[in-house]
C-alpha cells in the first residue's frame, strides 16, 4: 500500500502524464507508418530522455512501447501492409475484412483486442512477475528450441492457398537468417565476400520490402489496369457486444499465448502472433472463415502481440534480461537514468515498478482512445490520391529500413526484398511464412547449437529436458492429428 | 588611394578570416559513430561522453548507431570516412582489438588514431548466488572434476578472452558455452545450466550473482571485499574498455583539440555523476598513453585468439 502511495506521488504528475500521452501518440503514428516499428520509434525518442526525469522517461517509453504494437495494425488493415512485424499476422484477416467494406469494424476489433491483450498481460505482470521470471529461466536452450519447432509448424496454418508454397516460403525465411555472422562460431556465412552482407539481414528491412514496397509496386503495376481495392467505411466501430461475448475464449487464449511467449527471452511478439493465429484457427468453431476476414483472426494477432508487452517486461524488470527488441532499448533508458533493472530494482525500488505498471495501464487506455479518435484521421489519410499515399509509404519504407541499424545497405536489401515480394505475389506464394522463418530462424539455430555444445554434442542429453520433451511430443501429436484429419477429409470428398 | 586602402583592409580581413576558419576546428556538426545499438552497453557511456564534448567543443554532436557483426560494420564505415575530425567513433575493446583478428575486416590497428580511453570496467569471475563454488579453489576443483561450463557471448568475445585467460592462469580447462550474449548468459547461469561467466560490476545488483575474484591488478571500490586474481596467486587481468577514436591521418591540431576536450569531458561533475549512476567506471588515458596501450592490446588479443585457434 505504502508502495502504491509512493508510486502515485512520484508518477502521478503532469509532466509524467504528458510524456505518456506524447509517447502514446508517437507510438501509434510510428507503428502505423510502414517501416517505423517499435524499436525504431524508441530509438528516435531515446535522446530526449536525457533532459527528463526518471518517471517521465519511463512514461514516454511505456507509451511508445505499448501503442506502437497497436499502431501496426492500422496500416495492416487499411493498406495491406503491417506497420510493424508484430502485426504481420493482422494482415491475414484484417485486410480481407476491410476490402469487404468493414474497415471500421476491423479497426474496432483490433483496438479492442489490443486493449484486452495489453491489460491481461499487465495483470499477469503485477500478480505473478517474480514467479514467472523464475519460469522464464527454467526454459533452457532445448525447451526454447522445442517451442520454436512448434511455432514453425504454424506456417502450415497461416499459408493461405498452397501449403507447399507456404512451407517453401518459410524455408526461404529460415535460410535468410543464416546469412551473416554466425553467433556461435564468429564466422561469417553466405556473404559472398560482400561487406554489405557481413552483418546479416535484419528482419525489418526485409519485412518492409516484402510487404510495404511490394504493395507499392503491385499497385503501381495495376494503377491503370484495374481499380484499386476499395477500402470504404474507414473509421471506428465497436464490435457488437454479442459477437464479443461469443469470442471470450479466443480473447483469453490469444492473451495467454502472447503473455507466455513474451516471457521467454528471444522469441518475441512476431512469433507469438503466428502461434496464436494458428492455435485459434485450429480450435475456433469459425475456423473455416479464417483468412477471409474472421474477427477471431484479428483477435489472435492483436491480443497476443499486445500481451507480449507485459510478458516481455517480466524478465526485463525482474531479472534484467530483456524479453524482446523493445525492452533492450528500455533497459538502456533505465541505465541512463541511473537505475539497474533486475535484482536490485525489484528489491529496493519497488515503487518504480509499481509506477511503471500504472503507466502501462494508462498507456493501454490512451491507446484505445487514440484508436477511437484517430479513426477519422486514418480515413482522411486514406482519401489521399493513391499515388500520393504510395509515395508516402515509399519514403517511410526507406527511412524505416535505414533507421534500424543505421546501415545504408539495408535500403538496398529492402528494395531487393520488395521486388522479390512482387514476384512471390504473382506466383501466388504467401509471404507471411517468410516473416515467421526470419523471426525465428536465428533463435532456432542458436538454441539448438548452444544446447548441443553444452551437452557436448550428445543429442540424447540435449533432449533429456522434460519441458523440451513434452513440447516436442505435443508438436508431434498436433501434426499427426492434423494430417489424419486432412487425409480423412480427402477420403470423404473422394 | 582611399579605395586602395579600403580594399587592402577588406582583402586582409578576408585573408585573416580564411586562416581563422581553417584553424577553428570544429566549425560544424560532428558525427560520432557507435558501432552498437541505441541504449546498449557501448551506447550509454557514448551518449554521456558526447553531451559533455558538445559543451566543450561548442558544436552539436550527432550519435549514429551502426549495429551489427560485433561492431565491425560500424567500425568499417568509420575507418573509410574522411579523416577531417568530423567523423569520430566511440568503440569498445572488442571491436577494435579482437574482431579484426576474428573476421576479415578491412581495418586494423593502423586504421586509427586513438584519442583517449574514456571508460574501463574490469571483469569479475562470477557464479550464481546459490552455486556450490565458493572460491577459486572450488572453481579449480570443479574444473578438474565434473567440469565447469563457462557461458559467454560468441567465440572471440571479451567473455571468451576472459575464459581463456583465467584457464591459462589457473592451469585448467573449462568448457565455453557460446550464447547470443547479454540476457542469454544470465538465463543460463540463473537457470543452473552454466556455472560461471565473466561480468561487470553490476553482477550483484542486476542478476544477484556472487564474484569469486576480480580480473584486475587492484580491488575495486564498488566491491572492496572481492579479491584480485593476483592476491590469490594467479595473474589474470581482463577488462572491457571504451575509447574515443578517429581515423589514422587526422591532422595533428585536430587530434590535439579532441584530446584536450576529452580530458576536460571525463573530469566534469555531470559526466562522473552519470557514469556512477549507470554503474560504469571512468578510466581516462590521454593520447600519449592510450596509443601504445591500444597497440599492445591489439597484439596481445591477437596472440591469445590465435592460440585458441580462433583466427581465420
Amino acid at each position: 500500500m505504502e508502495n502504491i502511495a509512493l508510486a502515485l506521488e512520484e508518477f502521478a504528475r503532469p509532466a509524467v502524464l504528458l510524456a505518456l500521452v506524447v509517447g502514446s501518440v508517437w507510438g501509434t503514428v510510428a507503428g502505423a507508418l510502414p517501416g517505423i516499428g517499435t524499436v525504431a520509434a524508441l530509438i528516435v525518442a531515446l535522446p530526449f530522455t536525457f533532459g527528463m526525469s526518471t518517471e517521465a522517461s519511463i512514461g514516454l517509453f511505456m507509451g511508445i512501447y505499448v501503442s506502437s504494437v497497436y499502431g501496426g495494425s492500422i496500416s495492416a488493415i487499411l493498406i495491406n501492409t503491417p506497420g510493424t512485424p508484430q502485426s504481420a499476422a493482422t494482415v491475414l484477416d484484417g485486410y480481407p475484412m476491410a476490402k469487404a467494406g468493414k474497415a471500421d469494424l476491423a479497426i474496432g476489433w483490433a483496438t479492442l483486442a489490443s486493449l484486452v491483450g495489453g491489460v491481461f498481460s499487465l495483470i499477469v505482470l503485477i500478480v505473478a512477475a517474480p514467479i514467472l521470471a523464475r519460469v522464464s529461466i527454467a526454459f533452457g536452450p532445448a525447451a526454447i528450441f522445442a517451442i520454436i519447432v512448434f511455432a514453425l509448424t504454424c506456417i502450415a496454418w497461416v499459408s493461405t492457398g498452397s501449403t507447399i508454397k507456404g512451407l517453401l516460403a518459410g524455408m526461404i525465411g529460415l535460410f535468410l537468417t543464416t546469412i551473416g555472422p554466425d553467433d556461435l562460431t564468429g564466422y561469417t556465412r553466405f556473404d559472398f565476400g560482400q561487406p554489405a552482407l557481413m552483418g546479416g539481414l535484419s528482419l525489418i528491412p526485409v519485412l518492409i520490402g516484402i510487404f510495404a514496397l511490394s504493395e507499392v509496386f503491385h499497385r503501381a503495376a495495376f494503377y491503370f489496369a484495374a481499380k484499386a481495392p476499395d477500402v470504404t467505411n474507414v473509421g471506428f466501430r465497436m464490435p457488437p457486444r454479442r459477437e464479443v461475448l461469443v469470442r471470450v475464449p479466443q480473447f483469453l487464449r490469444a492473451s495467454i499465448i502472447g503473455t507466455f511467449v513474451g516471457i521467454l527471452p528471444g522469441t518475441g511478439a512476431t512469433a507469438a502472433t503466428f502461434v496464436s493465429y494458428s492455435e485459434l484457427r485450429r480450435t475456433s468453431p469459425r475456423s473455416d472463415n479464417f483468412g477471409k476476414g474472421e474477427p477471431d483472426g484479428l483477435i489472435a494477432s492483436e491480443a497476443s502481440n499486445n500481451a507480449v508487452t507485459g510478458g516481455a517486461l517480466i524478465p526485463t524488470l525482474a531479472l534484467g534480461i530483456p524479453g524482446d527488441g523493445g525492452t533492450v532499448v528500455l533497459l538502456g533508458v533505465l541505465t541512463i537514468q541511473g537505475l539497474t533493472p533486475g535484482f536490485d530494482l525489484a528489491q529496493n525500488n519497488p515503487h518504480i515498478l509499481t509506477g511503471a505498471f500504472l503507466l502501462i495501464l494508462i498507456a493501454n487506455l490512451i491507446m484505445f482512445g487514440l484508436g477511437v479518435l484517430g479513426a477519422r484521421i486514418f480515413a482522411r489519410i486514406l482519401s489521399m490520391p493513391e499515388p500520393v499515399l504510395m509515395a508516402f509509404i515509399l519514403v517511410f519504407s526507406i527511412v524505416g529500413a535505414f533507421v534500424v541499424r543505421g546501415n545504408h545497405v539495408d535500403i538496398l536489401i529492402c528494395a531487393i526484398a520488395g521486388v522479390a515480394g512482387v514476384i512471390l505475389r504473382f506466383a501466388k506464394y504467401p509471404v507471411a511464412p517468410i516473416v515467421i522463418g526470419m523471426a525465428l530462424g536465428a533463435t532456432f539455430e542458436g538454441k539448438l547449437r548452444q544446447g548441443l555444445i553444452s551437452a557436448d554434442g550428445n543429442v540424447v542429453e540435449f533432449l533429456s529436458d522434460p519441458i523440451a520433451l513434452s513440447i516436442l511430443g505435443a508438436t508431434f501429436l498436433f501434426v499427426l492429428v492434423s494430417l489424419v484429419r486432412l487425409l480423412s477429409k480427402g477420403a470423404d470428398s473422394a | 588611394m582611399k579605395r586602395l586602402v579600403t580594399s587592402l583592409i577588406v582583402g586582409g580581413g578576408l585573408a585573416l578570416g580564411a586562416t581563422a576558419a581553417l584553424a577553428e576546428y570544429p566549425e560544424r556538426t560532428i558525427n560520432m559513430l557507435v558501432p552498437f545499438g541505441a541504449g546498449g552497453g557501448t551506447d550509454v557511456p557514448a551518449r554521456f561522453f558526447a553531451s559533455e564534448m558538445e559543451q566543450i567543443l561548442g558544436q552539436n554532436i550527432v550519435i549514429s548507431n551502426v549495429d551489427g557483426a560485433g561492431g565491425t560494420i560500424g567500425a568499417t564505415q568509420l575507418s573509410q570516412a574522411d579523416a577531417d575530425g568530423y567523423n569520430l567513433g566511440f568503440m569498445p575493446v572488442g571491436t577494435t582489438t579482437t574482431q579484426p583478428h576474428l573476421k576479415r575486416t578491412s581495418y586494423n590497428a593502423d586504421s586509427w588514431t586513438p584519442i583517449c580511453m574514456v571508460s574501463q570496467g574490469p571483469f569479475y569471475l562470477v557464479v550464481a548466488e546459490d552455486s556450490a563454488i565458493q572460491s577459486i579453489e572450488d572453481y579449480v576443483a570443479r574444473a578438474n572434476g565434473d567440469g565447469v561450463k563457462f557461458a559467454g557471448a560468441g567465440p572471440g568475445s571479451m567473455a571468451h578472452v576472459a575464459q581463456l585467460t583465467v584457464d591459462n592462469a589457473l592451469g585448467v580447462t573449462t568448457r565455453y558455452i557460446p550464447t547470443r550474449g547479454g540476457g542469454d548468459i544470465a538465463t543460463e547461469i540463473n537457470g543452473g545450466r552454466a556455472d560461471a561467466t565473466a561480468w561487470f560490476a553490476d553482477f550483484g545488483t542486476r542478476f544477484g550473482w556472487r564474484a569469486l575474484a576480480i580480473l584486475s591488478d587492484q580491488r575495486s571500490d564498488a566491491h572492496p571485499d572481492v579479491p584480485t586474481m593476483a592476491e590469490l596467486g594467479h595473474d589474470a587481468q581482463v577488462s572491457v574498455w571504451f575509447g574515443f577514436f578517429t581515423q589514422a591521418g587526422t591532422p595533428d591540431e585536430i587530434v590535439a583539440t579532441l584530446s584536450n576536450a576529452c580530458a576536460q569531458a571525463v573530469a566534469t561533475d555531470s559526466f562522473q555523476e552519470n557514469m556512477a549512476g549507470a554503474n560504469r567506471l571512468i578510466r581516462y588515458m590521454g593520447t600519449e598513453e592510450f596509443g601504445p596501450f591500444f597497440r599492445e592490446a591489439y597484439e596481445l588479443n591477437g596472440q591469445l585468439l590465435e592460440e585458441a585457434g580462433l583466427v581465420q
